[in-house]
């Protein structure tokens, strides 16, 4: 199934006249046949079938704005030099 | 008197002589040496030396056991020279022989002082191990072996204290060297001191000389000297450290140095060092991902390698600074949201199901759970279904489209649906007024116009996604696979929502079950039973099973499943299956459960009735239909569904002559016990009553005692009453047979058991006679006269 808010050109917040404008609009342009063009019309102006076509093809999904994380932790200088090799000499 | 004197010098002369002969030498050497006199001894002995074969041993044994005796080490050594030197002197190879164990006894003491001298000289250890190899050890080899391992375990100690040395002087190429050495000679003694702490050093020395090393698979250094265990590991540590491997280093530490010491903190305090510098690293990395995120110049496969990262860098930093980490965490959900928005714009649509599926509880989020069906129908309608994935798939749509919430989660991202109102009266997978909180333009009235139903919304999106799967799928195994799961997912899911009456979160059983909570479910379902005795309840509940358990949807389960095994067992005409199933316990199983227990006779009288319908002249299917009247409490069908099937078996088989009249006669009288009042069943059986009856009186069978037998039992008290009525044809068969003998001019009182002219007489019957007298009177007593 191709998505009817594709077939006839409208935003997935279009109201009712602007469906049967773009209805209209579509079946001049003749870019999808016109049972197609029929249906996608049909179904977005029967609003449970609307809310399905909204749920099939979704427009967008909500995302939150992210902010960077403060970086409170600072580097810190590793000397493995400094330790004592012998520290646990055996052999003494 | 003179013969006296010359008997008496001839005496003399003869014990001289015999004194004098070699054996009465030997003899007296033997009573010296066991009177330990062993000088005496010897002296006799080397009298004899060449004349007695056993001398030369005994000699040397002499001067052995005065070697033994000999209290200082030098004389010891010249009594056991002088038993090596014996060799020389002897001529004789039998004495040799004899010699020879002696020998290796004196050279056994020679070694044994020789080593006692040693005192971990590993010049003189060699020196004596050469000694002992080329002696002659005859007789006492386990001694000489017992004295080099000796040996070798001293030369183990004495290149362990060699190797420590140059290790202390820093000559690490030939501390190791040594080390290698004693290991070598620790293994040939059994010293595991040495060849434990020789392992171990050596590894200190290749840490000491910066050698990469592993200690995979070393067991000796666990059972070395303690200390130079926590040398070897503090080195190994400080190794890691200075490679950067931090992590193994921590293990080591935990594992290994788990005392309390400075120089131990100072190992902890770098790693720490190391673990904060990581977390700086890491933030630096998600900040980053951050400013690409907003920029949009974050590819997919890099916001997912940033996500999959996440929990372990939460972890890492969680040990440097919580609120940092925690901050981390609040990052998840959106990194989340984030990812899963570019997979379904991106219509990777696998790519997104995976993603939330591995998100923890995610069907406790209607956002989720939406966006799972958006990727579900997604996924389907690009033709992905494999026989891999379609289960996964199909559930997750089903559980999405059949949750209201969800569908109430969709009215969330619109704006045209501002002058509607939605009503959930109609919607599947919603208990009425069971949602404390709705949204305001969510109600439960009535369908209208500007009141749009919820459930038409679901009913669409349902109508969709069918159309797809009966259409789309070109596989034809994967099309059928595909619907008929889909079907059976939907029903069971149906059930269940149409018998719970709880706001519980419906799922379908595959659903369920995959992320575990299908016994949530069931326990919902066992107290609707436990409420309302529903059985209906525990039916919807069966397709949620996944193990067994102790509720009363898995004894539902159990018992329909007993009635499927013994269809099986129909079905496969094991008759001994359906026998170890009727037990006692499996049948209490069964009426526990009215709808199981009212349907159990006609699930079974369906399945042999198919299994007739196959083939109705199959004699096993006999002994199956007496198991099953035997394991179905309620069996009327079953008996007459038998007895009739038996019947027309004998008739068949009889007219045909496959079977003769006994074998009939014997599978009949099953039939009759089952249905003594049909009188189809009753009049067949006294047909072949008659039958076997004529076959004696004509002897055409050799089964006389088992007929009668069979006949005794319908005498003694089995004549039912459509028996009695329909018994006049043994009655007719009987005055038949006596109208006869009449004719032939027979005696026919005879015949006639109670007759008295019979007793009075005085005739007797010869045997075929009396056979007729038996046959007339099982006529008479089994016909209605």
């Amino acid at each position: 199934m191709t998505n009817p808010y594709t077939i006839l050109g409208v935003s997935q917040d279009a109201d009712k006249s602007e469906i049967m404008k773009a209805q209209m609009l579509a079946m001049k342009k003749k870019e999808f046949p016109l049972q197609e063009i029929a249906i996608a019309a049909k179904q977005l102006l029967d609003p449970a079938k609307r809310l399905a076509a909204d749920f099939m093809f979704p427009a967008k999904i909500k995302v939150k704005r992210i902010q960077p994380i403060q970086n409170t932790l600072t580097h810190q200088v590793i000397d493995v030099n400094a330790l004592n090799e012998n520290a646990f000499n055996s052999l003494k | 008197m003179e013969i006296v004197i010359i008997l008496i010098i001839v005496a003399i002369v003869g014990y001289l002589i015999y004194q004098s002969l070699p054996n009465t030498k030997f003899e007296k050497a033997q009573n010296l040496f066991n009177a330990k006199d062993y000088v005496q001894s010897i002296s006799v002995l080397n009298e004899i030396f060449e004349k007695h074969v056993d001398a030369p041993a005994k000699l040397a044994e002499c001067k052995l056991n005065l070697g033994k005796q000999a209290s200082a080490k030098p004389e010891k050594v010249n009594y056991f020279n002088e038993v090596v030197e014996i060799r020389r002197r002897i001529s004789k190879s039998v004495s040799i022989a004899k010699f020879e164990i002696i020998e290796s006894n004196a050279l056994f003491e020679i070694a044994k002082i020789q080593y006692e001298e040693t005192k971990g000289d590993i010049d003189k250890l060699n020196q004596n191990i050469k000694f002992i190899d080329t002696a002659n050890k005859k007789g006492s080899e386990s001694d000489f072996s017992s004295l080099k391992k000796k040996h070798f375990y001293d030369l183990a100690d004495s290149y362990f204290k060699k190797a420590t040395d140059k290790e202390k002087s820093d000559k690490l190429s030939e501390a190791i060297q040594s080390y290698n050495t004693g290991i070598d000679y620790a293994e040939k003694s059994d010293n595991k001191t040495v060849k434990n702490n020789s392992v171990t050093r050596i590894v200190i020395c290749q840490l000491k000389h910066n050698d990469k090393i592993k200690l995979d698979d070393v067991s000796e250094i666990g059972n070395s000297d303690k200390s130079y265990q926590k040398e070897l590991y503090y080195r190994y540590a400080i190794q890691l450290l200075k490679n950067k491997e931090y992590t193994e280093a921590e293990k080591v530490i935990s594992s290994n140095l788990n005392f309390q010491s400075i120089d131990i903190d100072k190992l902890s305090e770098i790693i720490k060092a190391e673990k904060n510098n990581n977390a700086v690293k890491k933030i630096e990395e998600i900040n980053t991902t951050i400013e690409q995120l907003q920029k949009k110049t974050l590819s997919t496969e890099k916001l997912k390698v940033s996500y999959d990262s996440l929990d372990k860098t939460i972890n890492d930093v969680n040990f440097i600074n919580k609120q940092v980490s925690e901050k981390i965490s609040a990052l998840k959900p959106t990194l989340f949201n984030r990812l899963l928005t570019h997979y379904i714009f991106a219509e990777q649509f696998g790519n997104a199901i995976s993603i939330i599926q591995k998100y923890p509880k995610f069907w406790e989020s209607p956002e989720l759970l939406k966006n799972l069906g958006i990727c579900c129908y997604g996924y389907t309608s690009k033709g992905l279904l494999t026989e891999q994935n379609y289960q996964t798939v199909i559930s997750s749509w089903l559980t999405s489209v059949f949750s209201d919430r969800v569908i109430l989660k969709s009215l969330d991202d619109t704006t045209w649906d501002d002058n509607y109102t939605f009503t959930l009266i109609e919607a599947i997978g919603s208990n009425y007024s069971q949602h404390e909180e709705t949204p305001d333009n969510v109600n439960y009235d009535e369908i209208s116009e500007s009141n749009i139903s919820i459930g038409a919304t679901q009913k669409e999106l349902l109508q969709q996604f069918e159309t797809i799967i009966h259409k789309e799928i070109k596989d034809a195994k994967l099309s059928k696979l595909v619907n008929d799961f889909y079907d059976k997912e939907k029903e069971a899911l149906e059930k269940v929502i149409s018998v719970i009456e709880n706001d519980i979160f419906f799922a379908t059983p595959h659903f369920a079950k995959q992320n575990g909570f299908n016994n949530e479910i069931i326990e919902e379902l066992d107290n609707d039973y436990h409420n309302y005795s529903n059985e209906e309840a525990l039916e919807a509940g069966v397709p949620y099973i996944k193990n067994s358990n102790s509720t009363v949807v898995y004894q539902y389960f159990y018992a329909n499943d007993l009635i499927d095994k013994v269809k099986s067992a129909i079905n496969s005409e094991n008759s001994i299956a359906i026998k170890n199933l009727n037990t006692k316990e499996n049948k209490q199983w069964i009426e526990k459960f009215d709808s199981i227990s009212e349907l159990a006779e006609d699930k079974l009288f369906n399945s042999i009735s198919n299994k007739i319908s196959e083939d109705d002249e199959n004699e096993k299917l006999i002994s199956v239909m007496e198991e099953c009247i035997l394991f179905s409490s309620q069996n009327a069908k079953l008996k007459h569904q038998y007895s009739n099937y038996v019947a027309n078996y004998c008739i068949s088989k009889v007219n045909e002559n496959k079977i003769d009249n006994f074998k009939a006669l014997s599978l009949m009288k099953g039939a009759y016990l089952r249905s003594p009042n049909n009188p189809k069943i009753v009049k067949n059986f006294i047909t072949l009553i008659r039958f076997n009856l004529m076959d004696i009186l004509n002897d055409r069978t050799r089964k006389i005692n088992e007929i009668y037998t069979i006949l005794d039992w319908v005498k003694k008290n089995n004549m039912s009453q459509t028996y009695k009525q329909n018994s006049n044809e043994l009655s007719t068969a009987r005055q038949e047979i006596l109208q006869q003998l009449k004719k032939a001019g027979a005696d026919i009182s005879l015949f006639d058991e109670s007759s008295l002219s019979s007793l009075l007489s005085g005739h007797s019957l010869n045997s075929q006679g009396l056979k007729m007298k038996k046959v007339l009177t099982y006529l008479k007593e089994l016909g209605n006269e």
